[in-house]
């Protein structure tokens, strides 16, 4: 893009100066006169029917000013679209850190002090853990009756399927079909086949801010609610469907969000937190332990993955058949309407002309799972890339040989049918190959893997911004977006200010608070630099316009011949009318301030993706299994890249976080029960554990966002478990189908290997 | 109950605590100072961090009577007026945060170190910093922002 003053160039960000001084006030941060702190008593068991609750000796201690239970509350139901979690367990608990009773007290320490003083008493009842086992006829139910759960209607669907809500196969929730070309006529076909099947737990998103809710009722009954929520809009309207209120009377107020990374979309704690402050007369604030995150949040989906697939004597890959099991949890209140949306991902960005993937979301007596970074993709794309490798390696290829032949090139119809422009796979696999160096020799120990993965930029749900101008030509845009840590913000003051071709300092960007800003989907799947980008272009475009119409009685000329250029006005007789004396003229007419909103609706899906290839570099030591990852390459296909700063920020953070997925990070399950429960024991990755980090960038040049952009944000931390899983491989030659890829199992899977090595001698 | 006196960011502050109150609830709930955040609770995520007579610490597991008769630093303390720290104006221009929970004991860890070793190598930074965990930058730009500092190329 030539002569782009603001946009391209990197800028920090915008709310910057807040969260470096530590003036920014999250939501656990708020505090308001006669605020009660509130907490919740958990199920340890996980399934159970509650037989009897005893609140007396927690009622009755000074300080306490609510106790609720479950059956005290009204029998409705929540969730984002499935609405299947009662707010507080009623007669039944189904997984160990279910919230049965809740209570709110002067301070933390009453409020815990009065959990103590509650007597459950549960009879336990038969459980199901593992998704598979929970398909079975014999299988416990998670829910005796789901005829009284109620979900929107499914909407049309992207890629040609078949969607069954509740089918008739024990705990299954959701059953989706995905097909392209004849299946059957596709591995007739095949010259060989290959199945595998991979297994991937549950990982949490490990945002640094735990959940917290604050609730003020206001004497007219309004709601203000405060929520680590990070699209306000969204939890409005399930909270008032919580409530069994209209929207308008709750107002979702503005914090920022202290990390994300898909957690930061459901109720969590808030609708408890409402009935304790309606219960008490007092505001209420709820703010989860690290342990009830670890325990009780909303993690990523554990599944079970298994790929089939047939290749034809050239080595090129002919049909894919995909079985794909979720474990949902006990609820599938959080989790998406019908399916998991990386499945679709289950043929990679290979061309394939016959795909079949079944995809299964199953209930079991389990922490409910939610939405994380690319929600579905790390675990199907760890299965799709390890599969590649062991493939590779049966038809004696090079992994990445093998992949070329297969990869997506211009022209290419997608595996499930979509047509994209300017397809740059084949491309950012040789640039990632090229930088990571794939041919040259490795020493003994050392090994390389790759992954791949494509990702569009998110285009769903209406986007809307306001800008405003004052009397001194500040210029405000103001959205209902929340910045989860992305930058967000920052991009879309870049396009305002690129737009009027003015200094990034004379624009401030706002969040405001569902009374005060327009509808807005919020943050997610990829959208707001493309959705909110767009949303905002608009609206500055119609200032522009508004203003030059002001500026052309100003300058009494016909609006045609008034132009505006770099913060000023110009007519064809060259007379110039500064902005600043254009809004002063203005503001002493009354006329101010002025304010634009700019919506904008896209086509989903956008006819472009993203490719992204990373190739992984580990040492591993023989003798113990440790595997070191010593370089991480990240090559990723590219628009217009409009903050370089954020751009590279949110691909070194989510390389990171995928190398915690791919070597340390996983919730331990063991009935039912999640034991890795403080940060101690949950193992994110430190300032110590991070590799020597290449990253490419391949322009393509086409972008739905403004100045042609593409999106980022859910790329770089979906292939790395891949990369590193297959890199082991090449360095010692075994092969792990589960993650994480520990010390431990590369060990016991070393050691297996020996000893078949020396009883084959 | 005890009494303490201590100073916190060079102001003097004298309270009647019970004696199981931890510094992070001092600092947060009794003097409104909530720009140090807590994560973990255990003493593993670092987004607590202050500095106790110039010695970074967890707030989460220090009793704020160890703290009588101290100087605390919180986030607070760093910029004078408008005017930012180094650190601070480092975190923003070189990306060392994005969605800030950490970056307040980010920041206090890393003037810590700079005030012990004003010019580490990036290996000792990467050292240094390992207490704090941050979920977003993948730590290269937060490593990247010190090293600036140190560097002498911030300007306050």
């Amino acid at each position: 893009m030539a002569n782009l003053a603001s946009v391209g160039q990197p800028a920090g960000h915008v709310e910057g100066p807040s969260k470096v001084t530590g003036q920014a006030r999250y939501t656990a941060d708020i505090r308001l006169p006669g605020l009660l702190y509130g907490k919740c008593l958990r199920s340890p068991f996980p399934h159970a029917r509650i037989v009897s609750i005893d609140t007396s000796q927690a009622k009755a201690l000074a300080g306490v000013h609510a106790v609720i239970t479950g059956s005290e509350l009204p029998d409705r139901r929540i969730g984002r679209f499935f609405l299947d979690k009662p707010v507080l367990a009623r007669d039944v608990v189904r997984f160990v850190g279910e919230k049965v009773v809740a209570v709110a007290a002067e301070s933390m320490d009453i409020a815990e002090e009065a959990l103590t003083r509650i007597a459950v008493e549960y009879e336990a009842l038969p459980a199901v853990f593992d998704p598979v086992e929970a398909m079975q006829q014999d299988a416990p139910r998670v829910h005796a009756d789901t005829s009284t759960y109620t979900h929107p209607p499914v909407p049309d669907f992207v890629h040609p399927g078949d969607d069954r809500l509740y089918p008739d196969i024990p705990n299954v929730v959701s059953q989706v079909f995905y097909t392209h070309g004849d299946i059957e006529a596709g591995f007739a076909q095949a010259t060989r086949e290959f199945t595998h099947t991979f297994t991937i737990p549950p990982v949490h998103q490990g945002y640094i801010e735990p959940h917290a809710s604050v609730v003020q009722i206001e004497p007219d009954g309004k709601v203000n609610l405060w929520i680590s929520n990070k699209t306000p809009f969204v939890a409005r309207a399930q909270f008032a469907a919580a409530l069994g209120v209209t929207e308008d009377r709750v107002c979702v107020n503005t914090a920022p969000i202290g990390g994300d990374f898909g957690g930061k979309g459901s109720l969590m704690d808030s609708v408890v937190c409402y009935h304790l402050a309606a219960v008490a007369g007092r505001p209420v604030k709820m703010v989860m332990t690290y342990t009830e995150e670890l325990l009780a949040g909303n993690p990523r989906h554990p599944a079970v993955i298994t790929l089939r697939t047939g290749v034809d004597a050239d080595g090129r890959i002919v049909a894919r058949k995909a079985r794909l099991v979720f474990s949902c949890g006990a609820y599938s209140a959080f989790t998406p309407l019908h399916t998991v949306h990386g499945s679709v991902h289950a043929a990679g960005p290979y061309r394939m002309p016959n795909v079949e993937i079944e995809v299964f979301r199953v209930y079991t007596n389990t922490v409910p799972a939610g939405h994380m970074r690319a929600p579905g993709a790390p675990q199907i794309v760890f299965g799709v890339e390890s599969h590649m490798d062991l493939i590779a390696q049966e038809l004696g290829l090079d992994p990445l040989e093998f992949r070329l032949r297969n990869t997506l090139i211009e022209g290419d119809a997608a595996p499930l049918g979509e047509k994209w422009e300017k397809i740059r796979c084949k491309e950012t696999l040789e640039a990632a190959a090229k930088e990571a160096k794939w041919d040259t020799e490795k020493a003994a120990n050392i090994g390389r893997g790759i992954g791949m993965y494509d990702r569009e930029p998110g285009a769903f749900g209406p986007s809307s911004a306001t800008l405003s101008i004052a009397a001194d030509a500040a210029l405000t845009l103001m959205t209902g977006a929340a910045d989860t840590g992305t930058g967000s913000y920052t991009v879309l003051q870049q396009v305002v200010a690129e737009e009027l071709q003015i200094p990034l300092e004379s624009v401030r960007v706002v969040q405001g608070s569902t009374d005060s800003a327009p509808w807005e989907v919020g943050a997610g799947g990829s959208r707001l630099t493309h959705m909110a980008g767009q949303a905002t272009l608009a609206a500055v475009r119609k200032l522009k316009q508004g203003l030059t119409a002001f500026a052309a009685r100003h300058m009494e000329s016909p609006q045609e011949q008034v132009t505006y250029r770099a913060g000023e006005f110009v007519n064809t007789n060259g007379q110039r009318l500064a902005l600043p004396t254009l809004t002063a003229a203005l503001a002493d007419r009354e006329e101010l301030p002025l304010r634009y909103t700019g919506e904008y609706v896209a086509e989903d899906p956008v006819d472009v993706t993203s490719f992204c290839a990373q190739i992984a570099e580990v040492e591993v030591d023989p003798t113990t299994g440790q595997v070191t990852l010593k370089k991480l390459t990240t090559a990723h296909d590219v628009g217009t890249v409009l903050n370089p700063l954020t751009h590279q920020g949110q691909v070194e953070g989510g390389a990171i976080q995928g190398v915690g997925h791919a070597l340390t990070e996983h919730l331990i399950v063991q009935d039912g029960a999640v034991t890795n429960v403080h940060l101690g024991d949950y193992k994110l990755p430190t300032s110590m554990d991070i590799p020597e980090l290449k990253t490419v960038l391949v322009e393509s040049g086409a972008g739905p966002a403004p100045y042609a952009g593409k999106a980022i944000g859910e790329h770089s931390n979906v292939a790395i478990p891949a990369a590193v899983a297959n890199a082991v491989f090449d360095a010692v030659g075994v092969r792990l189908m589960d993650l994480p890829v520990t010390a431990e199992k590369v060990y016991a899977a070393l050691r297996e290997k020996n000893v078949i090595a020396k009883s084959d001698e | 109950m005890k009494s303490i006196h201590l100073r916190v960011n060079g102001q003097a502050v004298e309270r009647d605590i019970p004696d199981n109150t931890l510094l992070i609830d001092l600092l947060r709930n009794g003097l409104d100072l909530t720009g140090t955040k807590e994560g973990c609770s255990v003493g593993v995520c670092g987004a607590c961090t202050v500095l106790l007579d110039g010695k970074p610490v967890s707030s989460c597991l220090t009793l704020a009577v160890t703290a009588d008769g101290c100087e605390v630093t919180t986030i607070e303390g760093l910029a004078e007026g408008d005017r930012l720290h180094p650190l601070q104006k480092a975190f923003i221009d070189y990306g060392g945060f994005q969605c800030g929970i950490c970056t307040p004991g980010q920041i206090m860890s890393a003037k810590a170190l700079l005030d012990e070793n004003p010019h580490p190598s990036k290996d000792e930074i990467q050292s240094w910093m390992m207490g704090n965990l941050c979920r977003c930058t993948g730590y290269y730009k937060i490593i990247a922002s010190i090293q600036a500092v140190a560097d002498g190329k911030v300007t306050p």
